[in-house]
């Protein structure tokens, strides 16, 4: 692991919950919209039919985080430039916290089942899970679960 | 966030099917998009100009953690600490873009508000304010280069 001399960073505006709530969506070229679609399906996840049409499909992770997949021509429309590889120049991964050990497992299993390649990252400690996979577009995904009390030290 | 109306082009491509349909997640999941940033102290005291809480347990010198919405949090990392776990180097976000970041806001106003933030803090406007009367977006990239487009919808519009 990296070890850096810089000091912890000071904060102004600390919390547990965030003072004002706002939904993130984070939008994702793709592909094949299709096959996208079926690879999160396949790993229990949902999709809002009313935010979905024949370039974008609005993907349910948790009440204000969504995940809209995205045609490489539309998000190329909105960043106004061409969309690049996200497995050869990283610039985001995506976690996904889920509630305990066997459901990281079950849930990395079935991305594996669906088409998704493992990917490094294993982490195995008494209070933290982790596992991770890249899916078929080349994006990784950490499955973790962590122990309450990590949350509240 | 895209809108369902936005033009088509070419032949008309086939809506995708859904097996799995609703308005709300089958099984809430926290959502934590991990970004590298260049330098954290900067890019805490940009997001904090924006009216961003910052979590101070999951907050040292490598990391900090964005409080966004329920189940919505950013992850800021240093670009040393990012490539430990992408074990690739950092790509740069404007020549290299695959993603963009949208939030939704209560009003048409704090998106001219947050977006003029932005700006004053060292953002930068990226392209056009696009209204749609129910629907009103305009853009800015971060510090680093990420594109964000702060968008409000009307209620009354939205979809189920």
């Amino acid at each position: 692991m990296h070890v850096e001399a810089s000091p912890r960073p000071t904060i102004r505006d600390r919390g547990r919950a965030p003072v004002t709530r706002r939904a993130l969506v984070v939008n994702l070229a793709v592909a094949d919209l299709q096959r996208a679609i079926d690879f999160f399906e396949a790993l229990g996840l949902n999709f809002d039919p009313g935010f979905t049409d024949a370039s974008c499909a609005c993907l349910l992770v948790g009440r204000d985080a969504h995940v809209m997949l995205m045609s490489r021509e539309l998000l190329g429309g909105f960043v106004r430039a061409p969309i690049a590889d996200p497995a050869a120049a990283p610039t985001a991964l995506y976690a996904i916290e889920v509630a305990s050990r066997d459901e990281v497992d079950a849930l990395l299993e079935r991305a594996l089942a669906a088409g998704a390649t493992h990917a490094a990252g294993l982490m195995d400690g008494p209070s933290m899970y982790a596992r991770c996979f890249r899916d078929p577009d080349g994006y990784t995904w950490e499955v973790y679960w962590m122990a309450a009390a990590m949350r509240e030290r | 966030m895209a809108t369902t109306d936005h033009p088509t082009t070419d032949a008309p491509a086939a809506v995708p099917e859904l097996r799995n349909a609703g308005t709300a997640p089958a099984t809430r999941r926290k959502l934590f998009l991990n970004l590298p940033v260049a330098d954290l102290q900067r890019t805490i005291r940009f997001f904090e100009a924006l009216g961003f809480t910052f979590d101070p347990h999951f907050t040292d010198a490598k990391a900090t953690c964005m409080l966004v919405g329920d189940d919505a949090y950013c992850m800021l990392l240093t670009r040393p600490f990012f490539e430990t776990f992408s074990g690739r180097p950092v790509g740069d976000p404007v020549a290299q873009p695959y993603l963009s970041l949208a939030l939704a806001l209560d009003a048409r106003a704090d998106v001219d508000a947050m977006v003029e933030r932005a700006i004053a803090h060292g953002g930068e406007a990226a392209g056009e304010a696009m209204d749609h009367g129910f629907m009103y977006q305009r853009g800015f990239r971060d510090l680093d280069g990420y594109h964000w487009d702060p968008f409000w919808m009307d209620p009354a519009a939205i979809p189920g």
